[in-house]
Order: structure tokens, then C-alpha cells, then sequence
């Protein structure tokens, strides 16, 4: 009940900002929702692992970026459009995850929460610093000519390739709702996530299922890792702002709530723009977004004090 | 069925079984003791839940002592919780489904294994949109049950069933646990030892960790001390 009335404020709000800004100023609309669907697509994963595992990854990121370097250079060596490499990054990263939760995530899974972050920062710099020590900070690109595709509406020009960042993010939330409300696979997962010792009464293998879901959502940032590639330049720690960000997205939206973490990328896409438009700057983008966040988080733990 | 010889269990130093031995064969057992005897400990152990410090536990004729809980279950045997551990964010056909799609016996009947849990619950066939975690607590007993039953077990464990239900809920659920006890074999811990010896065909009391008494039902029912201490004659 909690989560359906977070849900509404926050759809409400996003709809407001939104009919206001159609009017006034398009752009700010149509690049912020582009930027909201960057956001929500690699935000919806970091959801699902902390939903269902109960871990929040703090690699998360770095994972993307490792995606995306192994997709340029697979692309460069092959002659290869990253479009093409979704799929098989998805598939290679996938098995890349499931081996790095065998490996380490598995055995801090009853560990203190402080110990889980520190693992996974850990190998969030683990990942940016081999990536530093092999290619350097050297930023890579790959050249496209279809990421410049535009659009002209009326007297309006706008860039047209970063929408597919939204399709992405719909696909995710859409395929990840039929996955646990529709099959038997998936409503194991949630029942594992809701509470892992009635899952292993009724026998799934709690275990096993962490993992696999862990590698789903390594997956589908994987596969974020080759689309991002299209339209962005690669550097070892290109994937630290999208930890951040998911994560703040995530906290926003409470945990296990996949239609919370879209609203609230469109609200954080649509702000950030919003500002741009504004001041020209980056920096100001950025801080009213985190203070958004702690007023967010502040006013929830303040409601969770009194009940 | 299942036997249990010499079990020892505890946590951390704590020693909290000292050498249980039990039996269930194709019957009814109650276990009794008072409020941290150990019941819900044995359970624990039987079901892969807690290490074994000591002793064996075979079931249908193997030894499974440290099998995990998922394996248990596969291997028929049901639990139904004192906590009840459902889904809460699930409805209550969802909680049903799960009792079953992961037992490979049970995968392939589940809308015959639904039927027959709606038959003895009818509340549930009405309730079974309705999220799990919104029921009144008798209801989600109920739930844990049915889940339980879902899995067409050949042990069914049940810790506490009657903790916390109203009086009329808990002679519905020994009337199930009756009813049951024709089918598949069952080992029952309660409190409420004067309903639950209507159900049952053999008891054992439990005390600090060691079994006290063991004998049938009937037994129980006159034994001086079961009448001082459990049933308050
Ligand atoms: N997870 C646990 N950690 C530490 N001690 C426990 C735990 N669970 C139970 N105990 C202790 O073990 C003893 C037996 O508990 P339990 O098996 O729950 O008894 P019962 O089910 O008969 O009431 C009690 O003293 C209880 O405090
Ligand atoms: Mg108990």
C-alpha cells in the first residue's frame, strides 16, 4: 500500500513537470526523458539484485563499463556494430557475474550490511583500476553516423538516437514485471526475496536463485554496457556515476519497486535538463539532484521513525 | 519414517538438545515441552535449518543429517512453521502454487493438489486473490498448512499450530490435522496439549533438552505427571 501511494506522489509529480515543460521548454522534456531512460535502464537491475538478494551492489557500474569495454574492443577487432554485440555481451557478462557472486558475493551474503558494501566497493575499484593499469584513463569511442540521427518538429531540432536508452528501460521493467508475476521461475525469485527460509521450505534453492538473479541483472547491465557504447565515449571509471545514480534511484523508489525506479529517473532525468537549460552547468545539475535525494530518503526515515 | 537417534543441537556454546531419540512411523506424533524446550530446535535439525553437533536423523531409510532445507523438502518432507514464513507480497494461490511447483512428485498435480487443499480450507478458494501478508493470522495458519499440504508430503512437520489462534480456529485445524493422519505421517509440536492428544496417536515431552516421556496418547492422557504439568489436574 505504502509503495502504490510513493508510486502515485511521484508519477503525479513527474507528470506535472512534464506538461509544464511540453509547454515551455520541449527540449528540456525530450532530452530529459532520454537521460531518465539511460538512468532507469541501468537503475532497474541494481533494483532486482537488491529486491531479491538483499545486496546493494556497488559494483554495479563498473560491471557496465566493463561491458562496454569488451564490447569496443570485440567490435573494433571484428569490424563489428556494437547494436549487433547486445546480445552476446549480454550473454558473456551474465557468466562473468554469476562467477564474481560464486566467487565473493555468496560468502558475505550473511555477513554485516557494512561488509557487503565494502566487498562490493571493492571490486567496483578492483574493476576501474585493471581497466586503468591495461587500456590507461584513454577514453575510447566508437564512431557511429546513426547516433546523429535528428528530428525536426516544426521549428524544433532534437537529437532522436537516446530514445532507444527509454525503449530499454520499458523492455526491462515490462519483461522483469511478466518475469516474476508470470512465470513459475520468477515468482520463485520473488518468493526468495520476500523470505528466503519459507522459500527453502517449499524446496527452491535459494541459493542457486540468488545467483541466477544476480547474473540477470549482470545481464542486462551488460547489455546497457554495449547500447551506451553507441552513443558514449568508454574510461575506466565511466561506470562510477551510474552507481551512484542507480543506487540513489533504487533508494528512492524503496526496494522491490520496478515502476518506482521509472518515475523516479524521469524526475531525476527531467531536473537535471531542467537545470541545464537553466545555468549551462553540469555542476548544479548534479547537486540538486543528490540534495532531491536526501530530502527523499531524509523525509521517508523521519516517516519510518514515527511508525 | 523418520528416525532420530542421540541427536545433540545448540547454538553457539549453547547446548540445547542433549541426545534426543524419536520415531515416526506411519502415525500421528506429538512432541510437548514447555516454551524453550527445544521443539522448534529439533525441527530446526530435522530440516537442514541447524548443524548437528551429534546423532543421526534418517528418513525413508536414508541419512540426511546436513541435507539443506530445499533438499528436504524435495525429499517430501513439508514443514508448516511456527512463524509461518509465506510470501507476504503474494496471493494466496501464488503462496499455494510454490508449495508445490519445486517437489518433483507434486510439479505435475498441482490444480489436483489445489482442489483438495480448497476442500479442507474453504476459506482459502474465496481469499485466493487476496496478498498473503493481508490475512489475519489464524488465515495465514491456514495458508502455511495448505502450502504445506500443496507439496503432497510423505512427513508433514507442523511447529505450533495453534500459537495464536482464536478457539474456533484451532479446533478447525486439529479437525484438519485428524483428517490428515489417515493419509500421511505427521509430527506435531504444541502447547495446547489437551487438543492436540485428540489428534495424535503417540507423544513424547520434551524437557531441557531430553526426552522425558514418551508413550500413546491414551497413555499420556493419564499419566500423572503429563496431568499436572501440561494438562493443570
Ligand atoms: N537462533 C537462535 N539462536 C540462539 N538461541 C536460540 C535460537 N533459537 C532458539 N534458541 C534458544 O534455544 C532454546 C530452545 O529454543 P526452541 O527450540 O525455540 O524451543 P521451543 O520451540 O521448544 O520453544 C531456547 O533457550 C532458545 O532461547
Ligand atoms: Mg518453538
Amino acid at each position: 500500500m505504502a509503495l502504490k501511494r510513493r508510486n502515485l506522489i511521484i508519477s503525479v509529480f513527474a507528470l506535472a513537470a512534464t506538461a509544464a515543460l511540453l509547454l515551455w521548454r520541449p527540449t528540456v522534456l525530450i532530452y530529459g526523458l532520454q537521460a531518465a531512460g539511460l538512468y532507469a535502464a541501468i537503475a532497474i537491475p541494481m533494483g532486482l539484485v537488491l529486491g531479491i538478494v538483499h545486496i546493494v551492489n556497488l559494483a554495479h557500474g563498473e560491471f557496465m563499463m566493463l561491458a562496454s569495454y569488451a564490447t569496443y574492443f570485440t567490435c573494433k577487432a571484428l569490424g563489428m556494430d556494437p547494436l549487433i554485440a547486445i546480445v552476446p555481451t549480454a550473454i558473456v557478462t551474465a557468466i562473468f557475474g554469476w562467477i564474481i557472486f560464486q566467487l565473493t558475493i555468496r560468502r558475505a551474503l550473511k555477513a554485516p550490511e557494512l561488509n557487503q558494501l565494502i566487498l562490493t566497493f571493492g571490486i567496483a575499484i578492483v574493476f576501474s583500476q585493471a581497466i586503468n593499469l591495461v587500456f590507461t584513463s584513454q577514453t575510447y569511442k566508437m564512431p557511429l553516423d546513426y547516433v546523429s540521427a535528428s528530428m525536426d518538429i516544426g521549428e524544433l531540432t532534437f537529437g532522436i538516437w537516446s530514445f532507444v536508452f527509454v525503449a530499454a528501460a520499458i523492455l526491462f521493467a515490462g519483461g522483469l514485471n511478466f518475469f516474476l508475476k508470470r512465470t513459475t521461475t520468477g515468482k520463485a525469485a520473488l518468493a526468495v526475496g520476500q523470505n528466503p527460509k519459507g522459500a527453502a521450505i517449499v524446496g527452491i534453492d535459494v541459493y542457486r536463485t540468488y545467483g541466477l538473479v544476480f547474473a540477470l541483472a549482470i545481464a542486462l547491465v551488460g547489455a546497457m554496457g554495449a547500447l551506451f557504447l553507441t552513443k558514449s565515449a568508454i574510461f575506466p571509471t565511466v561506470g562510477s556515476p551510474f552507481t551512484m545514480k542507480s543506487f540513489c534511484l533504487v533508494a528512492m523508489a524503496g526496494v522491490g519497486n520496478i515502476p518506482g525506479i521509472l518515475s523516479a529517473s524521469v524526475l531525476l532525468g527531467l531536473t537535471e535538463n531542467f537545470l541545464r537549460a537553466f545555468r549551462g552547468s553540469r555542476e548544479w545539475a548534479d547537486i540538486v539532484f543528490f540534495v532531491l535525494i536526501i530530502v527523499v530518503i531524509m523525509s521517508r526515515s523521519l516517516k519510518g521513525r514515527k511508525s | 519414517m523418520l528416525k532420530i537417534r542421540g541427536l545433540e543441537c545448540g547454538y553457539g556454546r549453547m547446548r540445547v538438545l542433549e541426545g534426543v531419540s524419536l520415531d515416526v512411523g506411519k502415525e500421528s506424533v506429538g512432541l510437548f515441552g514447555p516454551n524453550g524446550a527445544g521443539k522448534t530446535t529439533l525441527i530446526g535439525a530435522v530440516m537442514g535449518m541447524n548443524k548437528l553437533w551429534a546423532g543421526e536423523i534418517e528418513f525413508a531409510g536414508r541419512q540426511i543429517g546436513g541435507t539443506d532445507t530445499h533438499l528436504m523438502a524435495r525429499m517430501g518432507v513439508a514443514l508448516v512453521p511456527q512463524e509461518r514464513e509465506l510470501f507476504p507480497g503474494m496471493s494466496v494461490e501464488d503462496n499455494l502454487v510454490l508449495g508445490a511447483a519445486y517437489i518433483p512428485h507434486a510439479k505435475g498435480i498441482i490444480p489436483e493438489q489445489m482442489e483438495k487443499v480448497f476442500a479442507l480450507f474453504p476459506i482459502l478458494k474465496e481469499r485466493r486473490k487476496q496478498l498473503a501478508g493481508t490475512m489475519s493470522g489464524g488465515q495465514q495458519r491456514m495458508v502455511a498448512i495448505a502450502r504445506a499440504l500443496m507439496s503432497n508430503p510423505k512427513l508433514l512437520i507442523l511447529d505450533e499450530p495453534s500459537l495464536g489462534l482464536q478457539p474456533s480456529i484451532v479446533a478447525e485445524v486439529f479437525e484438519v490435522l485428524r483428517e490428515l493422519k489417515k493419509t500421511v505421517s505427521i509430527m506435531v509440536t504444541e502447547q495446547n496439549v489437551r487438543e492436540s492428544l485428540k489428534s495424535i496417536d503417540r507423544g513424547y515431552v520434551l524437557e531441557n533438552g531430553k526426552i522425558v516421556i514418551e508413550d500413546s496418547a491414551e497413555g499420556l492422557r493419564t499419566n500423572p505427571y503429563v496431568l499436572k504439568s501440561y494438562l493443570g489436574i
